[in-house]
């Protein structure tokens, strides 16, 4: 689900958080609280139901549209809400990549042998990080529909891109191909930037809709309605509409689609509690990932499941920021000024081709790692405590500190609209001047302007010598010596939810118990189990769960 | 004539410390007792030390503040703050003042130094360049910078150009000369400013710089690099060898002049990574070095036929 004029914080994972258990504390995150906190007694009586359908679907994005069309394709009827305006969640900003085997008629086609046997067993080796951590229940299921999913997505008219990628990940064999992008400039929220993804939604949805289910568009769900208080069957759910309420029926199932938590500070740091508010998230202000599904979910006593993947240390489930200088600069998409959502983004951001071009220092201008590394050590190295008394989880701002001939070997153009100065970009004559200029939500005292330079001046020492004595970055190569200086957000940016509610191999929700909590389902980023980077997961288990919602009696 | 007693206080605040011949925005209340609304109503301010008005009569604007204008001089500066009498609508509304005091300190100021060049050949003598700013964007013109040595020495010289620096607000710089020690190793040197005849009082400053001394190169250095897989030659490729340094061109060669000695070669471009490699100058020498190409690492990446 997705949003778009909203604050910082806020939406519905905000108003769920302040009146649930959350509020109390991330430690009860497994749902342990739940049944203690649970959903205040509805008169299931006096419901009005404003409308019904077989299966309602929480989130209009890649599972959820997936799971509209199975829904419709096994004869019954559906609707999704979502919460944005448009269709498409997260995967209308993606690169629309597809990691799908099994022996498909794309691999055919290039000659390349694969089964679902082997797709199950790349996705369960224990000796790679994207893998070890699943719940081996979900990956058969999800080797076992890689052909059928592939087929689905070709019958439902989406188009590819004529080549295979690959392998990666886990996958040993090229299982990756990308979607065709969606063609109306329009119809897109970052165009220009190559988001194929919105390929495969606006496909889908022409498809869903054309199929008769019922998508209805600004309905954010603000709750799950089971059929008794503790009652383990669930019926509706109740969303928003501007300030209207409205209440949705569900004969047999509804599917949690809601794409995940990332966007949620109090949620995410239930897995790693330095993931403070000053990590932004990729596809924001587009959607904001409030985990909204999983508490209303949890709300009614579902559980998470596998949660180590969330803190596996592989993948992208953070990110350097790749576009420096804005507020959300994750590395493939660039809101320009022609994206509908650049209103919000205020900025392009300055995109880095050479770290060597960039220092990068902490809230209290010291610097802190190699700055061309990118991996989960650097990560580790931007959250660690840098000394910040009323802050100890979160690592604060990260900045970059560049001169005119950084900015020159970069060929930035440092004004408007590629950085944002309400914030997130500064300029000065001097680099002792330059650390007076921060003025930042999250930089919650003043950058002092004699370690900077002291800083910048030990860096340049550096260089002339040829050897970082501090932080043995490779070949140092540019002193930041050339007048004037910038300083540029750099924060790190967070991207992959991994871990969701727990679900069984039908996609059914489970408690804390290990019950299924009947008539509820998860797919996409909000279930939990399989943390396969990207759209193939949401697509699988959107109809494996629509599928078998389908198949229930009311 | 109803009578009301008045009182004005600081609803924040006072900043410790004002620079010298600035505006500070003081938070202030003005109350009455018996509740009557104030605030429009003119105050008078005085100081410091009861001199001449610095702000003859002002009014609490929309954010609650007045506006204090410091006296450009560095040091304790004691304002009053004054109400009344008034009298309207049959009520007088009695005098009151809040004294204070806020402490001017001078404006601080900051260098750059740039366009240094390195390795610099030993006794040969260089040219940097070399900026300073004030943080009231003071116009610096005509001012004296000085360069001293580790030993405290100065030995250069400086005086601020009448024109900032391009792109730069009021960065005021000169051109300065230097000659490299006569010991080759990495020297240190500072800039040192120390403004005295400007209206507003400020503050001096130094920043350090570095430089690599050499001996005179003698021998030259090629390298080529080329693409591990494809043996296609990289440009663009930047060569280190401690402190020398070159860079590919279309070719994939570079040519670094260098004195006699032991190296540790590396090389920089990114999306490509290479081990470094030991070299010994001991004459003209060639190297071949083959790269790899790192692999994309971003799941997303933006991608195309």
């Amino acid at each position: 689900m997705g949003t778009q004029d909203r604050g910082d914080k806020g939406g519905a994972a905000e108003a769920l958080s302040r009146r649930s258990f959350l509020s109390k504390g991330a430690a009860a995150g497994v749902g342990a609280a739940a049944l203690t906190g649970a959903a205040a007694t509805e008169a299931r009586a006096e419901i009005k139901w404003d409308h019904t359908a077989d299966i309602v679907i929480i989130g209009a994005g890649v599972s959820g549209l997936a799971a509209a069309i199975t829904a419709r394709d096994h004869g019954v009827s559906v609707i999704a809400v979502d919460e944005n305006y448009d269709i498409g969640g997260r995967g209308i900003l993606s690169g629309g990549r597809l990691h799908l085997g099994g022996g498909n008629a794309m691999q055919q086609k290039h000659g390349i042998k694969d089964t679902a046997d082997q797709v199950y067993a790349d996705w369960v080796r224990f000796d790679a990080n994207a893998a070890r951590y699943s719940d081996r229940d979900l990956v058969r299921v999800f080797a076992d529909e890689n052909v059928a999913t592939y087929n689905f997505l070709v019958e439902n008219g989406v188009e590819f891109i004529d080549r295979m990628i690959g392998p990666e990940a886990a996958s040993t064999i090229p299982r990756t191909f990308v979607t065709v992008e969606w063609h109306v400039p329009s119809e897109l929220i970052a165009p220009g930037r190559n988001r194929n993804g919105s390929g495969l939604v606006r496909r889908l949805e022409i498809s869903a809709r054309k199929k008769g289910a019922q998508i209805f568009l600004r309905h954010k769900m603000t709750k799950i309605i089971r059929e008794q208080e503790n009652s383990r069957r669930v019926i509706g759910i109740t969303t928003m509409n501007g300030s209207n309420t409205v209440n949705i029926q569900a004969r047999k199932g509804i599917i949690i689609a809601t794409g995940g938590h990332t966007g949620n500070v109090n949620f995410r740091r239930t897995f790693d509690p330095r993931l403070t508010e000053e990590y932004q998230q990729a596809c924001e202000p587009w959607v904001h990932q409030g985990a909204d599904g999983e508490l209303a979910a949890m709300e009614l006593g579902a559980s998470l499941w596998a949660t180590a993947a969330q803190t596996r240390e592989a993948g992208a489930a953070i990110t350097k920021t790749r576009h420096i200088g804005c507020r959300w600069g994750y590395s493939s998409l660039v809101y320009q000024p022609e994206s509908p959502m650049f209103r919000l983004a205020r900025a392009t951001g300055l995109t880095v081709e050479d770290w060597q071009n960039v220092i990068f220092v902490n809230q209290f201008g010291k610097r802190f790692w190699n700055e061309v590394d990118g991996s989960y050590n650097f990560f580790a190295a931007c959250m660690a405590w840098h000394g910040d008394k009323s802050k100890l989880n979160g690592g604060g701002p990260i900045w970059a500190i560049f001169d005119a001939d950084g900015a020159a070997r970069e060929k930035w153009n440092t004004k408007p609209p590629n950085v944002d100065p309400d914030g997130y970009f500064f300029s000065a004559d001097t680099i002792a001047e330059l650390a007076g200029k921060i003025r930042n939500p999250y930089q919650k005292q003043a950058m002092p302007g004699a370690v900077l330079q002291e800083t910048v001046a030990r860096y340049n020492s550096f260089v002339t010598a040829g050897v970082d004595a501090d932080f043995k970055k490779p070949t140092p190569l540019y002193k930041i010596e050339k007048p004037p200086f910038y300083v540029a957000w750099s924060t790190p940016i967070l991207h992959d939810t991994l871990t969701g509610l727990h679900t069984n191999t039908n996609g059914e929700v489970m408690d804390i118990r290990g019950e299924v909590i009947q008539g509820l389902y998860c797919a996409g980023e909000s279930q939990g189990g399989f943390a396969q980077h990207g759209l193939a997961r949401c697509l699988t288990f959107g109809r494996v769960a629509a599928r078998h919602a389908a198949g229930r009696t009311s | 004539m109803d009578t009301h007693s008045t009182a004005i206080e600081l609803s924040e605040p006072a900043p410790a410390e004002v620079a010298a011949g600035t505006e500070v925005a003081l938070k202030i209340k003005l109350r009455c007792a018996a509740g009557c609304e104030l605030h429009s109503l003119p105050l008078t301010i005085k100081g410091p030390d009861d001199a001449a008005p610095t702000g003859a009569t002002c009014h609490i604007n929309d954010n609650g503040e007045i506006a204090l204008k410091v006296l450009p001089k560095v040091g304790p500066q004691s304002f009053s703050v004054a109400f009344g009498p008034h009298e309207a609508d049959d009520i007088r509304h009695e005098p009151c003042s809040l004294s204070l005091t806020v402490n001017a300190i001078p404006h601080g100021t900051s260098l750059a130094v740039w366009d240094i060049p390195s390795p610099i050949v030993k006794g040969e003598r260089f040219a940097i360049k070399v900026g300073a700013k004030s943080a009231a964007d003071a116009e610096l013109k005509g001012l004296e910078i000085a360069i001293v040595d580790s030993s405290d020495t100065v030995v250069a010289r400086g005086r601020l150009r009448d024109t900032p620096w391009p792109g730069t607000t009021a960065l005021y710089w000169d051109e300065v000369e230097l000659l490299a020690p006569a010991e080759a190793g990495l020297s240190r040197w500072s800039v040192r400013f120390a403004p005295a005849s400007l209206a507003l009082p400020h503050d001096g400053t130094s920043a350090e710089f570095t430089a690599a001394v050499v001996q005179r190169p003698e021998h030259r250095l090629t390298v080529k690099v080329i693409e591990q897989a494809s043996k296609a030659p990289i440009e663009d490729v930047q060569i280190r060898l401690g402190a020398f340094r070159g860079a590919t061109g279309p070719s994939g060669l570079a040519e670094v002049m260098m004195p006699k000695g032991h190296y540790d070669l590396q090389i920089w471009k990114a999306g490509y990574e290479a081990p470094a490699r030991a070299v010994d100058i001991n004459a003209d020498l060639a190297v071949e070095i083959e790269a790899t190409v790192l692999p994309e690492d971003n799941p997303d990446t933006a991608w195309t036929a």
